[in-house]
């Protein structure tokens, strides 16, 4: 009788596998399925949605221009809640349990890094399109060398945020000239590292860095850290914080007076339209690094932004909106050169082959110094500006001029 | 000195913020002897009603403390009578089981507000809000020293209930000994789900104090149910003067770490009066009084 049950076991087994060799064989008419990890929930849930909203605004569009060969895209979306240890179980899932072939997304920088080890691991192509430490896109991190680009599945969108400041080079080089500078940033890994590259850049333009000084995200009282910073008496303060903090640390910065000829933030927070309605008037003439803006003059660019209004209302989307649709493009176009071969090493090698124009601007992954599959572009300047944030820098592409010296006194009043 | 006086009274009024977030809590954990772990989401959901108030109907933060106290007072009593008292009755459900009932019911009031508001951060802009007075070099912002005012007088109130009204003294005699509190005739169901209600109550207090000073979205409870927690056993379980000077510890030591140490440790310096509060004074501050 036992016998006979393991038999009928075998049988089944057995035919279950033939069933399923089957259906392989058939032309699959099915949607395909591409991961997206983001934080959806907890204190970063608001750039999730936002870069959400953009992947479904992007999708929808694809799928009614007749999506990928006939077949339907379709985004599966895992919440990393901003945590590392969920993101990395958020794309063991994504890669084992909805077996995508490609996941892409990847908000903040420690998450992403713990997903992209995953992605690595299971070699499934990652593209990254908001997360920005410097390691991400550098195969030493993952114990491999820039030799092996073959090996290497994680593909990056943004630039790194060792180079958020380089459009900030400039303009602190030609017009501001400062002496000093007071460095205040968040103590995450893109807070550390983006100051500690700024740092970097300001010795380099002979700038006395005469503090650098990390905070908690979701600090209630920010004065401390500001009154030092007022004592030192820097030219210039520079502020790396995600929104709420951002505005926070200006609403405070306002309470004590403090007047530096010049205060920038490093994007991230600063450039969303929810930092200008929490400080208020203390985020008049605030200066922000950011890697994208509406009305720069890139192919489908304010059609995004207008799209984006039109659907979900609110003030519209920064760079990480931007950042979310592009990655959206890129994702189609891979996917439509792969001619009916989704699998993972076809769609990296497409992802290597990627040449083409997003809302964000042209995407091409290449490699430079230790990194590889890393999209080089050029960053910009934005001012606050009577309540909007207007294009500075670089001077060519602004659509504002840039306002300095400031009088704090007339726009704090 | 400047620096010093003005550190100071940043952290006198951070922690006087932090006693109105531990008050509720030490009311709770003194009569129900569970952590309340949705408190920091009852401070949210009060926080939303504020905002609503003042968004959608232009009442002011402050005014609608008329609003959100009753209205999560009302919250606080159905969730305590027909969710948390249900499991203090049966025996065989350790009492773990209410803590975890706790974390349940925050979780559903986050995305519950989330459902309905999103995640997008919101603030309220008043005449107030971002004011401060200067007294010399130094800079008192003005909702904190309301918020701070408020706590005197929340603690002060909450005093006298417990001390001197036939209600406070029924609170106290269940918080000792619940058996023997109904043997002399005291429902101790009834004030069992009252303190809960109440403590709720004045956290919903504390929530239209505090969305003049802090921003909020549905995840902003945690992090304060943590300061609540660490304030209720720095002042001693179930004490209210013990909630308001370890409030003021708390922010204290904060603030001044902040300043003279480092920003980035701000919250290690709590903890670390934390531990020297429970390795050196277990029945916290409390055990230095006789109140």
């Amino acid at each position: 009788m036992k016998k006979a049950g393991k038999l009928l076991l075998v049988a089944v087994l057995g035919l279950a596998f033939v069933v399923g060799l089957n259906g392989c064989g058939k032309k699959e008419t099915g949607p395909i399925k591409i991961g997206v990890l983001l934080p959806l929930t907890g204190s970063k849930a608001k750039f999730g949605e936002m870069e959400k909203n953009a992947y479904e605004l992007a999708k929808e569009k694809i799928n009614k221009n007749g999506g990928i060969d006939g077949r339907k895209l379709e985004f599966v979306y895992e919440d990393d809640t901003g945590k590392p240890d969920v993101g990395r179980a958020g794309a063991e899932k994504l890669i084992n349990v909805d077996k995508v072939p490609l996941i892409a997304g990847g908000y903040s920088s420690s998450v992403t890094y713990a997903a992209a080890a995953v992605a690595q691991q299971y070699r499934t192509p990652f593209l990254v399109n908001t997360g920005s430490v410097d390691k991400i896109t550098e195969p030493e991190s993952f114990n491999l060398t820039t030799n092996d680009g073959d090996k290497f599945y994680i593909y990056r969108l943004n630039p790194p945020v060792s180079e958020y400041a380089s459009g900030l080079e400039g303009l602190l080089k030609e017009v501001v000239k400062p002496k000093s500078v007071y460095i205040i940033h968040e103590s995450t890994t893109f807070g550390t590292k983006g100051a500690k590259s700024f740092a970097k850049t300001a010795k380099k333009l002979g700038i006395e860095i005469l503090g650098n000084e990390s905070y908690s995200s979701g600090t209630v009282d920010f004065k401390p850290m500001l009154l030092n910073a007022k004592k030192a008496n820097p030219d210039v303060v520079y502020m790396i914080a995600y929104v709420m903090d951002a505005a926070m640390l200006m609403k405070q910065a306002r309470e004590l007076n403090f007047q530096p000829k010049l205060y920038v933030g490093a994007g991230a927070g600063f450039t969303m339209p929810a930092f200008k309605e929490n400080a208020g008037k203390a985020s008049e003439r605030v200066v922000s690094a950011t890697l994208w803006h509406q009305t720069l003059p890139i192919p489908g660019a304010k059609e995004f932004f207008d799209a984006y209004v039109k659907k979900y209302g609110g003030d519209g989307p920064d760079y990480h909106g931007a950042e979310a649709y592009a990655a959206a493009q890129v994702v189609a176009d891979v996917l439509k050169r792969c001619k009916g071969d989704y699998s993972k090493e076809n769609i990296k090698k497409q992802l290597d082959a990627t040449d083409m124009m997003t809302v964000f601007g042209p995407v091409k992954f290449t490699s430079y110094g230790k990194k590889i599959h890393q999209n080089k572009m050029q960053t910009y300047v934005v001012q606050w500006q009577d309540g909007s944030l207007k294009l500075v820098w670089p001077k060519e592409l602004a659509n504002a001029k840039f306002d300095y010296p400031i009088d704090w006194n007339k726009y704090w009043k | 000195m400047e620096m010093f006086l003005q550190s100071l009274i940043s952290g006198l009024l951070v922690g006087g913020l932090y006693a109105i977030i531990g008050i509720g809590m030490t009311l709770i954990m003194g009569v129900l002897k569970i952590i309340n772990l949705a408190h920091g989401q009852m401070l949210m959901v009060s926080m939303y009603i504020a905002w609503v108030a003042w968004y959608y109907l232009g009442i002011d933060p402050y005014l609608s403390v008329f609003i959100t106290v009753p209205v999560v007072f009302y919250l606080a009593k159905y969730i305590s009578k027909y969710l948390l008292n249900p499991l203090i009755e049966k025996d065989s459900i350790l009492p773990e089981n209410q803590v975890l009932m706790t974390v349940g019911i925050g979780i559903v009031l986050v995305e519950f507000m989330r459902f309905i508001f999103t995640s997008d951060y919101r603030s309220v802009q008043t005449s107030y809000t971002g004011q401060a007075w200067h007294i010399g070099g130094i800079s008192i912002a003005i909702p904190l020293f309301w918020a701070f005012l408020f706590s005197i007088a929340a603690t002060i109130f909450l005093f006298y209930l417990l001390m001197k009204t036939d209600l406070g003294r029924q609170i106290r005699a269940t918080a000792q000994d619940r058996l023997a509190a109904s043997l002399m005739g005291i429902s101790a169901e009834k004030i069992t789900i009252f303190t809960y209600a109440l403590g709720s109550a004045l956290i919903a207090a504390a929530g239209s104090f505090f969305l003049p000073i802090y921003y909020l979205y549905p995840d902003v409870g945690p992090e304060f149910t943590a300061k609540a927690f660490v304030i209720t056993i720095l002042g001693g379980l179930g004490s209210t003067v013990g909630a308001i000077a370890g409030g003021i510890v708390l922010g204290l030591a904060e603030t001044l770490g902040a300043t003279y140490i480092a920003a980035g440790y701000r919250d290690a310096f709590g903890l670390i009066i934390f531990l020297l509060v429970l390795v050196f004074l277990p029945g916290g501050l409390k055990s230095l009084t006789k109140v």
